[in-house]
């Protein structure tokens, strides 16, 4: 049996799998410290279910805790942020383009230096070590801990960035650093951003992993845990202490696959209602459809792989207008259970219309909330319209599809979506985030230095592809269900003409060990 | 005489990827370097061609090389003005207004940035009415005007100056300087007066580069959603009609840095899967477009890649493998299909054992569902 736990920023959802049957979920509050949290839901679906913890094969992991540290501006580190590539870039310094609260977040410490390589391997300057020695006093000096390394053209020839992180790490061994060439491909600014939200997420992935562990092991569970990134496929947990925000998009990319097994639907829209937005995303062939434009996260501009997900500003908590005529985007999020008036509270939400027109049952932590009836009418109306508008906004093509509602806020839809084919809202569609993270995906990467003198491009594209592929399969996927996921191609400057870093990653499910077992 | 400021900055520069067939350098980039301008020294005089001084000085400023460099050697304000004042030391005479080489991507922006700074008009229109690699290309030389006197500088701020009169080889020696100074210059050439300019110009490409831009964001969404207000923009445009070429999913892409030039090629395949795929091949920017044997579109007129989803354009640097897009085509401004302009933009020029042929006599006959 595999567990899958979904930590989000008002809820801690967690299910226990049998293959695909789900033995026992549970939602419950997400604590300050996160910890408590993972460890009551764990406690819950262990003794419900009776298994036993030796039984256990693995715990996978979702968490939405670094993208809301973004969003949210929460938990970040200042960060010095080290460019390698002067006379060029001046114009454009780290940081440039990004809202002012998050830039004011990372402190604003940045250190342009001459040095890095051209597109050709020659450089663009020496390296100044006077620059570099004033660089690391004043990075002592403010006391900073975290830092993020770029330079023109690193995925070409990552030497200049490493050389600076080691004589920085030789100054100051306990530095956390992120170097750019580990974040992404060429666009120095999106693979520079991605570099510093990183580094600035560090000391908190260091405690988020750290606590993860603890409350497994507090559990008595020795089993593997990992933590689910944006592709869907898992990382172990050291990994993810050195790239947080690899996990960016996990949680909508663990709810569309959720709904995707609740369902067994391949083609689907899926709207994840949550308390303060609705994620609406696109199911193509059991994946999410993943959007080809550069990615935005708290308003930074970053080049990660992403699903496609409209946010809009409507929740189980969203505030509702005295008229009913606008909802959102202000949500009292978790607050709900106290706020809310169908709880006892003065504030008039989402989940209030549903419970006044009867079609929502709080049970005995309910209490009857009276609206006038146009007022009623009006609220009920905006929920269908937004969400009606924002499903045309992601339809692929005019062609009616069906409508998958997962999260804990699906109840707020009460009638069916003008673009879809049949509504579905799943059983255990409140914890598809979970689901989704325990039928997680396994991935193989592969990255080899190739000449296309040598072998022609295809071959060479094909043996690294079968390659990955292999690695998938070694490390538990399924060959079945084996594919190749993402190709990407970058020429090395420093080598001779020809030569070229190919990097191939294949991903396919988990093979069931039910049989083994 | 129009106001450009920095409120137009994001369609013109959407609407300028759009027209830029791929190539024209990342206007992120541009754009950012731009918006410090304008918001510094305020927006600029956008004068049309008719409006100009027939005795007035014009030269065209823009980058030249492997638009892959452009994503990491940054531009800066400094780069486009420090060009500007080399061109002006360079010919002992005050410039009254400049011109961009290519509408499409950050070259769109450069001249505006030059323009913010020193205070001068820029003009609305350029020297190609979309993207292309070569200079001789560009509508200036192939109507006469000289590429000379003309200036260059590279990321370190190192001035280049060229006095050749022959524009095949000023071509080879700006590529050569673009080639050994990091794969990207800014460069000032082909000063004109206002009477050459008027004849030599496609002509308001800025103002239609911002309507193109404003119907990409007011219509986002797949070619469903925005295909008959594109088609409609562009019938009352200097450009033909617009065609939709194919749909699907990028499985191949590769472009390497060779010769100062982005070159390679893309293969797109149909949602569902089949042999039908769709070549683009790639220098800086997509020159043909083919199924098999059959051609559906070729340089000069416009091949342009959209995200499936958005009909973002995608520029040939940025276009990946498991991209879902949109191909569309469009009709070039009639100038290129002129017999004088074919001989410098025809396929054969590129390398391609083909004839050029007109998109609508290409595609129409056929044109392929809308996914």
């Amino acid at each position: 049996v595999r567990i899958g736990i979904d930590v989000g920023g008002t809820h801690t959802d967690a299910v226990l799998l049998d293959g695909e049957k789900v033995l026992s979920s549970i939602k419950a509050l997400t604590t300050e410290d996160v910890g408590s949290g993972v460890i009551n839901a764990l406690e819950h679906i262990l003794s419900d279910s009776g298994v036993g913890r030796d039984q256990v094969e693995a715990v996978m992991l979702g968490t939405t805790q670094f993208t809301n540290a973004v969003v949210e501006r929460r938990q970040l580190s200042e960060v010095a942020a080290v460019r390698i590539g002067l006379p060029s870039g001046n114009g454009l310094p780290p940081m440039v383009g990004w809202p002012a609260d998050i830039a004011a977040c990372l402190g604003g410490h940045h250190y342009m230096l001459e040095g890095g390589t051209l597109y050709d391997g020659r450089p663009l300057a020496q390296l100044n070590l006077d620059q570099v020695d004033a660089m690391i006093a004043d990075i002592a000096a403010r006391g900073l801990r975290s830092v993020a390394i770029s330079a023109a053209f690193s995925p070409m020839n990552a030497e200049p960035e490493l050389e600076v992180a080691a004589m920085l790490r030789a100054a100051m061994p306990d530095l956390l650093i992120t170097c750019s060439h580990q974040m992404g491909r060429l666009g120095l600014l999106e693979r520079e951003n991605a570099a510093l939200l990183n580094a600035s997420l560090l000391k908190f992935s260091g405690r988020v992993v750290d606590s993860f562990g603890e409350a497994l092991r507090d559990r008595g569970l020795t089993c593997p845990f990992y933590i689910s990134q944006n592709d869907g496929t898992l990382m172990d947990a050291e990994f993810v202490r050195q790239y947080p925000a690899l996990t960016f998009a996990s949680g909508p990319t663990n709810s569309l696959r959720g709904a995707s097994k609740l369902t067994g639907l391949d083609d689907a829209i899926v709207i994840d209602i949550g308390g303060t937005t609705s994620d609406i995303g696109i199911l193509q062939g059991g994946f999410p459809r993943e959007s080809n434009i550069v990615i935005e996260v708290g308003g930074v501009r970053t080049n990660f792989r992403m699903p496609d997900i409209l946010a809009i500003g409507l929740g189980g908590g969203s505030l509702v207008a005295e008229t009913g005529e606008s909802i959102g985007p202000r949500s009292v999020g978790h607050k709900l259970v106290s706020e809310g008036l169908a709880f006892g509270g003065a504030t008039l939400t989402a989940t209030d219309l549903l419970v006044a027109a009867g079609q929502l049952d709080l049970g005995e932590d309910g209490q009857p909330v009276k609206l006038d009836p146009q007022v009623l009418a009006n609220g009920l109306q905006t929920i269908q319209r937004m969400l009606n508008e924002g499903v045309e906004k992601m339809m692929p093509s005019s062609d009616p599809l069906p409508v998958i509602l997962v999260g804990g806020g699906a109840v707020l839809v009460s009638e069916k979506l003008d673009s879809a084919s049949q509504m579905h809202c799943p059983e255990h569609s409140g914890v598809a985030n979970a689901i989704g993270a325990a039928i997680a995906q396994i991935g193989g990467e592969v990255e080899r230095l190739v000449s296309y003198r040598e072998t022609p491009r295809e071959e060479a594209v094909a043996q690294v592809s079968d390659e990955a592929r292999a690695t998938a399969i070694a490390a538990g996927a399924d060959p079945a269900t084996v594919r190749i996921a993402d190709i990407e191609e970058t020429t090395i400057s420093y080598m001779a003409a020809g030569s070229t870093k190919l990097r191939v990653k294949a991903v396919g499910d988990i093979t069931r060990r039910g049989g083994e077992a | 005489m129009k106001k450009l400021g920095s409120e137009s900055l994001a369609d013109l520069s959407a609407g300028a990827v759009f027209l830029a067939t791929g190539g024209g350098g990342d206007p992120h980039v541009a754009q950012l370097v731009t918006q410090q301008a304008l918001e510094e020294y305020g927006p600029v005089d956008l004068i049309a061609p008719e409006e100009l001084d027939d005795d007035a000085y014009v030269v065209a400023l823009g980058g030249v090389g492997a638009p892959t460099v452009s994503l990491e050697l940054l531009p800066s304000i400094d780069e486009a003005v420090n060009t500007l004042r080399a061109f002006e030391e360079h010919v002992g005479r005050k410039v009254d207004a400049v011109v961009s080489f290519e509408i499409g991507g950050g070259n769109s922006l450069i001249p505006i940035v030059a323009a913010a700074v020193m205070g001068i008009p820029v003009v609305d229109g350029d020297g190609m009415g979309r993207a292309l690699p070569e200079a001789q290309m560009m509508t200036y030389p192939i109507s006469g005007v000289l590429p000379t006197p003309a200036v260059t500088t590279d990321y370190r701020g190192a001035v280049t100056e060229f006095d050749t009169t022959d524009i095949m080889e000023f071509e080879k020696e700006i590529r050569q300087c673009a080639l050994s100074s990091g794969g990207m210059i800014t460069s000032a050439e082909h000063p004109m007066s206002g009477r050459q300019l008027k004849a030599a110009i496609v002509p308001h490409t800025v103002s239609f580069s911002i309507e193109l831009g404003k119907i990409l964001r007011m219509y986002r969404g797949n070619a469903h959603r925005i295909f008959d207000h594109l088609a409609a923009l562009f019938a009352k445009s200097i450009y033909g009609d617009i065609h939709h070429l194919y749909t699907g999913k990028v499985i191949d892409c590769s472009t390497r840095i060779i010769g100062g030039y982005d070159i390679g090629e893309a293969s797109i395949a149909p949602f569902t899967g089949g042999d039908e795929l769709l070549k683009v091949n790639i220098k800086n920017e997509y020159l043909v477009a083919s199924i098999g044997e059959r051609v559906l579109a070729t340089v000069p007129d416009l091949i342009t890649i959209v995200d499936y989803e958005t009909s973002t354009p995608i520029n040939a640097e940025r276009l990946r493998f498991g991209q879902r897009v949109t191909v569309f085509g469009v009709g070039c401004p009639p100038f290129y299909r002129t017999q004088r302009a074919l001989k410098f933009v025809a396929p054969q020029c590129f390398g391609f054992a083909m004839d050029y042929r007109p998109i609508e006599t290409l595609s129409a006959a056929d044109p392929p569902p809308i996914a």
